[in-house]
């Protein structure tokens, strides 16, 4: 064993981490993490517009290339839906209502998942398929990735609620330290009170999934409206 | 720092468990569950297979069933799937004693940072042993070692990985070793995605390289179109490669941005942050806005390989420019992500070893954070001849030619914080003074290939080539190794050996210089890059070159014996501090504990200022201070 791997965690020191850093970290990650998404469509509204300006070969939009209006207006609002009520359900954490946040949330994470549900209709009832020419293509690269990312958001959704229907007996505190993942050696949380990060963490979720419906209404404007 | 209070005892060592071992395991099965998947897709449900003889599906499908079941064998799974059931957060994993912590999952940035350097090493010298081949090849104006496609693949694996690996060069090891100890935080923000980046990391290059069993690929790093569609399934390594390596380094990208922001000690205000930090800054800021792009193009070329979306294919409604400029969108970025890391190391080390305050800290910022901004604005010089509109070709030329001037203030700044400096010559200061001298030559050469005249006679030949090699080698790599040699004795607790340094240290200058100066030459007289064979005239040089590479490579071999050597044989203890730095990883005892500080730092002065009392009183009131980021 060589000397720099002789130490090893100090769990007195390590286990008593205030619960505010982390929140501060999700704040900022989710900012971050927007903006990388936001550069991430960005591709794809560039692929957009490119394409239909060179229309090579006369084949950017062919007649018969025409995605349902009606289910990609379901599905966006079906998005918008849910973040708005991700973002009630923000407002009853702060004022303490964690049963209608739960509820809330639950039919947040319904409605996500409704959407996606739309989208795979969508494409199982279109009349064209991947190689009908560059409208196509941007359309079902930029929809399936756009599920991709609703995908993540209900995961997100959905730890955050099962973390909060899991512990909703505990007003403050933390849970047996053997919930706590991972290290066996470990004889508490490294966070203190990690429950009371379900705020900051919702908070951070509200504010992405908000961005993520904006990005879903621009994609149903440019996809389905211009 | 007193001691620590209660150690645990290490845990049992399990072959069977969350480890390297099993990971790879688990990633063969999750490659040949992907396979048989996807060929069973093939056989159902799309037809086009048959017509081309390959099954982009089955590889792409491996591949990613490969990935999961690598980082689930590491144990990545297991606090996503504890989360999906409702348990707390949690920040730490596996921060036990031991050298298997080095060979799994573990959350230690300081562990992360000695894996990755480990891991970046080992495909760093894969990718130099690409290069060795190459220059083998090159040594005759015929070919005579390997086909031309062979060739071809040799020098997209050299491109691609050095690339690719070395984007993280920096913030790999070292941004993730010290920036938490310079901040004076006790973790990464996020210290599971700190190891997922890593494991990532080595899951791509370790791909990459099995793109020899598909019959490799012809595209060179850049993989355009069409030849990407067209190319069999060895291009499927490729981009599996570039995408993972693309969302490591997102995800890098944002961890570190987020631990700067949020974590500094108290005191720790932006204009006291070390230069060091500032770089990783608009590094990262660079990784987490270009890599996404790149991973949407990469996405955007498996759904023409496999789900027959016409993206990129001109006849069907696509278009092979889309490529280029997604591609270059990243790219030329993906350029200063690899050089504003060495602008950084330089800037960090030449105060304490002139023994001077950094001269300039305000523009030195300024002149990073300007290289970051107008990073964005020149992608379409990469373009000139590739039939680009006219008229857009000024506005990149001036844009591109502007970036000399940022880089400039950092010019500016080094060579005034030498000016009448009480100059040690170690040898990571040797390493930064090279700096000096073969960035020089690559940013001078730089201006060739922005101006739209000269560009049209030098774009694709060896001329470019020297260009990027003096740019990233001589900006990167050398600097790679002056954060080597500086930071080793913190890392480890060990001193490396400063004789065989300093032979490193003039080996490889030499011959640096003698394997790329002549390139630019080679370069003029129209040999053009990525060709086996050249003209019989062009053999001398050529041959002076290839010769100069293998005395490069052999450097390679004096540091690989140094590190060997001190590490493993030697263990020559390093003092806390043997720079004299003010920096506050230097505080610190050697090797850090896990927890870096029994209490958080306040911070009443910047790191810089040396020459009053010869910087040995740190910067730092070591007293209990709550944690949470600067003011």
């Amino acid at each position: 064993m060589s000397s720099f791997a002789e130490h090893s965690t100090d769990y007195a020191v390590v286990e008593s981490e205030p619960p505010e850093q982390l929140g501060r970290n999700l704040n900022t990650a989710g900012h971050l993490l927007a903006s990388a998404t936001a550069f991430f469509f960005l591709a794809f509204v560039f692929a957009y517009f490119y394409l239909r300006a060179l229309n090579n070969a006369g084949l950017w939009r062919p007649r018969h290339v025409n995605p349902s209006l009606t289910l990609g207006t379901l599905a966006i609002v079906a998005v918008v839906a849910s973040a708005v009520l991700i973002r009630l359900g923000l407002m009853d954490h702060r004022a303490g209502r964690r049963r209608q946040w739960r509820l809330k949330g639950w039919l947040a994470l319904g409605l996500a998942g409704v959407a996606v549900a739309l989208q795979i209709a969508e494409w199982a009832t279109q009349g064209f398929g991947p190689a009908d020419g560059g409208y196509a293509s941007v359309y079902l690269g930029w929809t399936g990735l756009y599920a991709v990312f609703l995908l993540a958001v209900i995961y997100w959704i959905e730890t955050l609620l099962a973390t909060a229907t899991r512990y909703r007996k505990i007003e403050s505190g933390a849970p047996p330290a053997g919930h706590a993942s991972g290290d066996s050696h470990r004889t508490g949380h490294d966070i203190h009170d990690p429950l009371s990060l379900v705020r900051p963490s919702l908070e951070a979720l509200s504010f992405y999934w908000a961005f993520l419906a904006g990005i879903g209404v621009l994609t149903w404007f440019i996809l389905y409206i211009l | 720092m007193s001691a620590n209070a209660a150690v645990p005892t290490p845990p049992r060592r399990r072959v069977v468990g969350y480890n390297l071992l099993t990971g790879l395991v688990l990633g063969v099965v999750g490659y040949y569950v992907g396979w048989w998947i996807g060929h069973h897709i093939h056989a159902t449900s799309i037809g086009y297979f048959a017509d081309t003889n390959q099954n982009d599906i089955a590889v792409f499908l491996g591949y990613f069933l490969s990935v999961v079941g690598f980082l689930a064998g590491l144990g990545f799974l297991s606090y996503p799937w504890a989360r999906v059931r409702g348990y707390p957060p949690s920040l730490r994993e596996k921060e036990t004693a031991g050298v298997a912590r080095y060979f799994g999952l573990c959350t230690d940035h300081k562990v992360v940072g000695i894996q990755y350097l480990i891991g970046i090493g080992v495909f760093f010298f894969i990718g130099g042993l690409n290069a060795m081949l190459i220059r083998f090849e090159l040594l005759r104006p015929g070919g005579q070692a390997f086909p031309a496609g062979n060739y071809l693949t040799l020098v997209g694996l050299h491109g691609t990985m050095m690339m690719g690996i070395m984007s993280s060069a920096i913030l790999g090891p070292f941004a993730n070793y010290v920036v938490p100890l310079m901040i004076g935080a006790r973790r990464m923000a996020f210290p599971r995605i700190e190891a997922l980046t890593f494991w990532l990391l080595m899951a791509a290059g370790t791909l990459l390289a099995t793109t020899i069993f598909f019959g490799g690929f012809p595209t060179g790093w850049t993989g355009y179109e069409p030849l990407n569609d067209q190319a069999n399934s060895g291009m499927d390594s490729y981009i599996v490669f570039f995408g993972l390596v693309g969302i490591s380094m997102l995800l890098l990208g944002l961890n570190m941005i987020a631990t700067i922001v949020t974590m500094r000690a108290p005191g720790l205000t932006w204009s006291r942050l070390p230069i060091f930090c500032w770089g990783v800054i608009s590094t990262a800021s660079l990784m987490l806005l270009a890599s996404p792009v790149l991973i949407a193009a990469l996405l955007m070329a498996t759904l023409d390989r496999t789900a027959q979306t016409s993206f990129f294919i001109p006849s069907a409604g696509g278009s092979t420019y889309l490529y280029q400029n997604l591609f270059w969108v990243f790219g030329h970025p993906e350029v200063y992500i690899l050089a504003l890391p060495g602008f950084a190391v330089v800037l960090e080390l030449l105060p304490v070893f002139a023994r001077k305050p950094l001269w300039g800290y305000r523009l030195a910022v300024a002149g990073m954070l300007g290289v970051t901004l107008l990073s964005w604005l020149v992608w379409q010089h990469h373009l000139f001849v590739s039939g680009i509109n006219g008229d857009l070709r000024p506005f990149y030329m001036l844009s591109t030619e502007l970036i000399s001037i940022p880089t400039g203030f950092t010019f500016l700044c080094g060579m005034m914080t030498l000016w009448r400096g009480r100059i040690r010559y170690t040898v990571p200061m040797l390493f930064c003074l090279a700096w000096f001298f073969n960035f020089l030559i690559g940013g001078l050469s730089g201006v060739f290939l922005s101006d739209v005249p000269s560009d049209v006679t030098t774009h694709g030949s060896f001329f470019s080539m020297a260009h990027f090699h003096y740019t990233i080698m001589g900006g990167l790599v050398f600097t790679f190794f002056a954060a080597i040699y500086y930071w080793i004795p913190k890392m480890t607790g060990f001193q490396l050996n400063d004789r065989l340094g300093k032979i490193h240290f003039w080996t490889m200058f030499i011959a640096f210089n003698s394997t790329f100066a002549p390139l630019f030459a080679i370069g003029f007289m129209g040999q053009p890059r990525r060709v086996v064979t050249y003209p019989s005239h062009l053999q001398f040089l050529n041959d002076w070159v290839s010769v100069s590479a293998f005395v490069l490579g052999a450097s390679m071999l004096v540091f690989l014996a140094n590190f060997v050597w001190s590490l493993v044989f030697a263990r020559v203890p390093a003092p806390r501090n043997p720079w004299g730095s003010r920096s506050l990883e230097w505080q610190l005892p050697s090797p850090v504990p896990v927890h870096n500080f029994d209490k958080i730092p306040v911070f009443t002065d910047d790191p810089y200022g040396y020459g009053d009392d010869d910087g040995r009183v740190p910067a730092v009131v070591p007293v209990g201070a709550p944690a949470g980021g600067g003011s």
